[in-house]
């Protein structure tokens, strides 16, 4: 069995004291800079990638890995805790895990949180070590067309982040990837909505666009003179899961973790689509859809389980053909060959320590996450006593202080103003954060796409149905579009009989 | 029976109607090509005036509907003292460094809570810009200069 | 193991204390890095800044600016190339990493940054493209500029999915020439190396191709592996493992000499494309206005750098080498950035692609 034989090595490699030591100094750093708001895991690895130049290659990655996973461990707490998600696929987790926060089950919530995240962490880390190699051949079949047809999926699928109205839903994700278009348009270089500013041209910074949208717009609600919003006032009823909750986010779990394997080996925002199609795939299979949005513990365990089981498939193609698929897969490419590793197809054999120790270690690291999290749930739920009036200056302090550590960028600041005024407007208004955002992130994905696979085909739309996996997930969106708009559809009958009657 | 948020959604349709008009007259000037041969004005453009009309819907059917609650408080004082400590530190952080510059947002920033007096809120602003001192620049080693050239004369 | 980071801060730990006071010349430009402090920590630059001081240079850290992600091939040579030239001037080196509109963010921030020397700018082709490519920049490279000399030139490789018909360099000319409209030519986006490679390659055939624009090296390698487009043009950073691991095929490497880790590629002038010669060079830039003794300081231990044990071998593993004493000097260094500007503005202005 070559493969046992691999994972020996792994384990071996891994389990030396040294990697033991950065294994957990990386997931430790990884879980405190996520916990602040502002710096999310690219910002962070980007930020320690220096320090381990001077590392064993394999030391040096395990220590970046464990930064990624752990910075995305630590951004689902503030998610939960103040409504502040630090990436993307967090902002799922905000939506019921925040509810739950208020309804005085923060614990509960990260419990959720954390033993999803581990076992997501584990089975991924398993296909990882099992199907590497066939997985990243299955990545390949995936061409413009179809990542096109995938995204519109993912759209589709986010209108039932919303709880509300779906037209007011469909306008937020409408207006998100609209945002999204703003910077240079990458087939002219034309500067898009720029207002002539070259600080612009890269586009919004996501982080300042969440910070806004959803800390700064929250922080407003808090202060709308309205006592009863505050998040302390709730008691903290118990910090771990009942036999209930066990029972609720079990399947979920499992649901999740499957999705977010298959679905973390995408390119571009494979990782972000895993969380929320399978919130929205909770929310239709559960049988306690209507408590979706107000606090439901299966709104966590799922996306939360799905982020993190695609954390670990998303080094399938880097560790497998030597292409990153996201930008901190590129990181961590730069970190190969800073390390003199010529990244590649070759690298899984030429370099299997390297491979296997860094795949055995994020087992351990998440073992460690788990241990690391656990204990410290009581210290998260105790920072909800703090007053409010010392809570939200040191939110705006920090997050204005991380976001603009990044990319020295005033604008960045001055964006989360803008952002948190029209999220408050939004929000007050009856629209909800969640599909903005992800309309937001996959925004630029669409465009791109599309026009590159209208370019490649020469014009010719007939792409998207004549290739099989393309005209499969299109039909797929159609169906997901159907049964979001039903419900409304049969709602509003209801609502004329009962005027009738 | 009275639908509830009604009022809510005329405004809101009218907030997606103006973002929607401004992106796609915006993008108009843009080079827009064909659908099968997109401009960088295209996809904007598209979406732009889709955004109108699921504004417009929005608000027909609030229209429709009729009048709906009240919209509830306002926070007026704290959204302008944030907004303003917000751009305050973007635009000064650079010059006056991260010291003065973070002291006074965060002062601003606590005025903004009920009831905040004056001598509390400069504690709060002392004892932050100290701890993110410790966690950002002490703690994560972050580069940013305490006190920026505008103080150095 | 320490974790100390002997790459990024050299020779002279500094601790958090010297945050305060003169490192704020740095101004914003100095957060985007962490450097990790060693504990204690020698002699900091105490006393009167004085920029006229070139005996005493340096004084304080001196700031790298690179204005590309780290992690990126930019960024590893800038890496590289620090530590050996911090050990030269006995200072401290900090590297960072401003991103944003090709570099142009980044090389505006050192322009207008204080002419002391403690500020310097890397950068590669792109300063040469970008007045042709950003017609509003604020600053011009030649005047606002004063080049340090030269690093290295990373050679970049004709790279085609594995089922592409053509097998030769002279079969690739000829099909190009025949099937000019249906072939597809990957990029990593407006004015990066693969983009400007690419323009050049068609220039060289006289054929347009149908360019298909990514978002980075990454994606563009996907389909290329994939084979869902047909030709690219880029680095030896970026394909030469997927060249060893026989994921996609190459045609030629456009420098003058072969590349050693690809000993069997041809160069474009061996395959009778002698106009096909570019390379990602790399060069280092202080402001306009920095004093001389301050700038010949910096030029020697660029120099030194260059031959340095470490940089030689990692640099070749990379595919790359560095200049040579003569091609590296700051008069070389000049008046390859005038060349390349000449010639890159009529290609650029040809193909349509400006930031306006």
């Amino acid at each position: 069995m070559e493969i046992l034989q691999n994972i020996g090595l792994g384990f071996e490699t891994a389990f030396t004291p040294i990697n033991l030591l950065f294994a957990f100094i990386g997931v430790a750093l990884g879980t405190a800079v996520g916990v602040l708001p502002g710096i999310g895991p690219t910002a962070t690895i980007a930020l320690l990638l220096p320090i381990t130049f001077g590392f064993d290659p394999v030391t040096s990655l395990i220590m970046l890995a464990g930064i990624y996973y752990g910075a995305q461990y630590g951004g689902s707490t503030t998610a939960i805790l103040i409504n502040l998600p630090g990436e993307s696929s967090a902002a799922v987790t905000a939506i019921d895990g925040h509810q739950m926060a208020r309804q005085g089950r923060a614990g509960p919530a990260l419990a959720t949180a954390a033993l999803g995240s581990f076992f997501a962490g584990t089975v991924g880390t398993l296909a990882l070590a099992l199907f590497a190699v066939p997985i990243s051949e299955a990545a390949l079949l995936f061409g413009p067309a179809e990542y096109f047809s995938l995204v519109v999926l993912g759209l589709i699928a986010s209108i039932a982040l919303a709880s509300g109205s779906v037209l007011k839903a469909l306008a937020m994700i409408v207006l998100g990837l609209l945002l999204g278009t703003v910077g240079q348009d990458l087939v002219s270089g034309t500067p898009r909505f720029t207002f002539g500013l070259r600080e612009l041209y890269g586009g919004l910074d996501f982080v300042s666009l969440a910070v806004g949208l959803f800390g700064v717009a929250e922080i407003l609600r808090n202060l709308e003179g309205n006592i009863t919003r505050s998040v302390a006032v709730q008691k903290v009823k118990n910090l771990w899961l009942t036999r209930a909750d066990f029972r609720r986010i079990r399947g979920p779990v499992l649901r999740g973790t499957g999705l977010g394997t298959v679905l973390g080996v995408l390119p571009g925002a494979g990782h972000v689509l895993a969380s929320f199609v399978s919130y929205s795939v909770e929310k239709r299979v559960s049988k306690n859809s209507h408590e979706f949005g107000k606090g439901a513990i299966e709104g966590v365990a799922a996306p939360e389980s799905a982020n993190n089981a695609a954390a670990q498939t998303q080094f399938v193609p880097l560790l497998t053909l030597g292409l990153p698929v996201s930008p901190i897969m590129a990181l961590l490419l730069g970190a190969f060959i800073i390390q003199g590793i010529v990244p590649g197809p070759n690298v899984i054999n030429e370099e299997p320590e390297l491979v296997w120790g860094l795949i055995a270690s994020m087992w351990i690291g998440n073992f460690f996450l788990v241990l690391l999290n656990l204990p410290l749930i009581g210290l998260w739920v105790k920072m909800l006593t703090i007053p409010y009036r010392f809570l939200f200056p040191a939110i705006i302090a920090f997050a204005s202080i991380g976001t603009y550590s990044i990319g020295l960028n005033a604008y960045d600041i001055y964006a989360i103003a803008f952002f948190g005024v029209l999220g408050y407007v939004l929000i007050k208004l009856g629209n909800e954060p969640a599909p903005l955002l992800l309309g937001f992130v996959l925004g630029p994905l669409l465009e791109e796409y599309l026009r590159r696979s209208l370019i490649i085909s020469d014009g010719d739309p007939s792409v998207f149905v004549t290739r099989p996996i393309s005209a499969v997930l299109l039909l797929l969106a159609f169906g997901a579009f159907v049964l979001a708009v039903l419900p409304s559809i049969r709602r509003k009958r209801d609502v004329v009989f009962e005027e009738e009657s | 029976m009275k639908m509830h948020g009604a009022r809510k959604d005329l405004l809101a349709g009218a907030v997606f109607v103006g973002f929607g008009l401004a992106f796609a007259i915006t993008a108009s000037t843009y080079e827009v090509g064909s659908a099968l041969r997109m401009g960088p004005g295209y996809f904007p453009l598209v979406l732009g005036s889709l955004l109108v009309l699921l504004g417009i819907a929005i608000a027909v059917k609030a229209f429709v509907a009729g009048e709906g609650d009240d919209l509830g408080p306002v926070p007026w004082k704290a959204g302008a003292l944030i907004v303003a400590a917000l751009l305050f530190f973007g635009y000064t952080v650079r010059g006056l460094g991260l010291v003065p510059s973070l002291l006074v947002t965060v002062f601003l920033t606590a005025m903004a809570g009920r009831n905040a007096r004056v001598i509390p809120s400069a504690v709060i602003a002392v004892s932050l810009t100290a701890l993110s001192i410790l966690i950002f620049v002490i703690a994560l080693q972050l580069r940013l200069p305490y006190v920026g050239p505008w103080l150095e004369g | 193991m320490s974790l100390h980071h002997r790459d990024t801060v050299v020779a002279r730990p500094r601790s958090a204390r010297h945050a305060l006071g003169r490192s704020s010349r740095l101004a914003g430009l100095a957060a985007a890095s962490l450097v990790l402090a060693a504990c204690g920590g020698g002699g900091g630059g105490g006393g009167e800044e004085d920029p006229a001081a070139a005996e005493a240079f340096p004084e304080d850290d001196i700031t790298f600016v690179v204005p590309f992600s780290a992690g990126g091939p930019t960024d590893t040579v800038t890496r590289l190339v620090a530590e050996p030239i911090a050990e030269e001037l006995g200072g401290t080196v900090v590297v960072q990493n401003v991103e944003g509109a090709g570099g142009t963010i980044a090389a505006g921030e050192v322009a207008a940054a204080n002419p002391d020397g403690y500020t310097v700018l890397m950068h590669h082709i792109g300063m040469s493209t970008a007045p042709s490519l950003y017609p509003d920049l604020p600053y011009a490279p030649l005047e606002d500029f004063e080049p340090l000399g030269l690093v290295t030139q990373v050679p970049m490789t004709i790279v085609a999915r594995n089922d592409f018909e053509p097998q030769t360099m002279e079969e690739l000319v000829e099909y190009v020439e025949q099937n000019a409209a249906d072939i597809t030519l990957a990029n990593a986006g407006i004015g990066a190396a693969s983009h400007l490679c690419g323009l050049l390659l068609q220039e060289a055939l006289g054929v347009e191709l149908t360019e298909v624009p990514y978002e980075g090296t990454g994606p563009a390698l996907q389909d290329l592996v994939a084979g869902e487009v047909d030709l690219m043009c880029d680095q030896t950073t970026n394909t030469t493992g997927q060249i060893q691991g026989g994921q996609i095929k190459a045609y030629a490497v456009t420098t003058p000499e072969r590349v050693e880790t690809l000993p069997d590629l041809p160069t474009t002038e061996e395959a009778g494309l002698e106009e096909l010669q570019v390379g990602v060079w790399h060069g280092f830039y202080v402001p306009t206005g920095t004093p001389e003794g301050i700038r010949e300081k910096l030029s020697a231990a660029i120099l030194a750098s260059l031959e340095d044990e470490n940089v030689v071998s990692q640099l070749g593993e990379l595919g790359a080498a560095p200049f040579s004493q003569e091609e590296a000097t700051p008069e070389a260094h000049r008046q390859l950035l005038e060349d390349q500007i000449e010639l890159w503005q009529p290609i650029i202005e040809e193909a349509g692609v400006a930031a306006d």
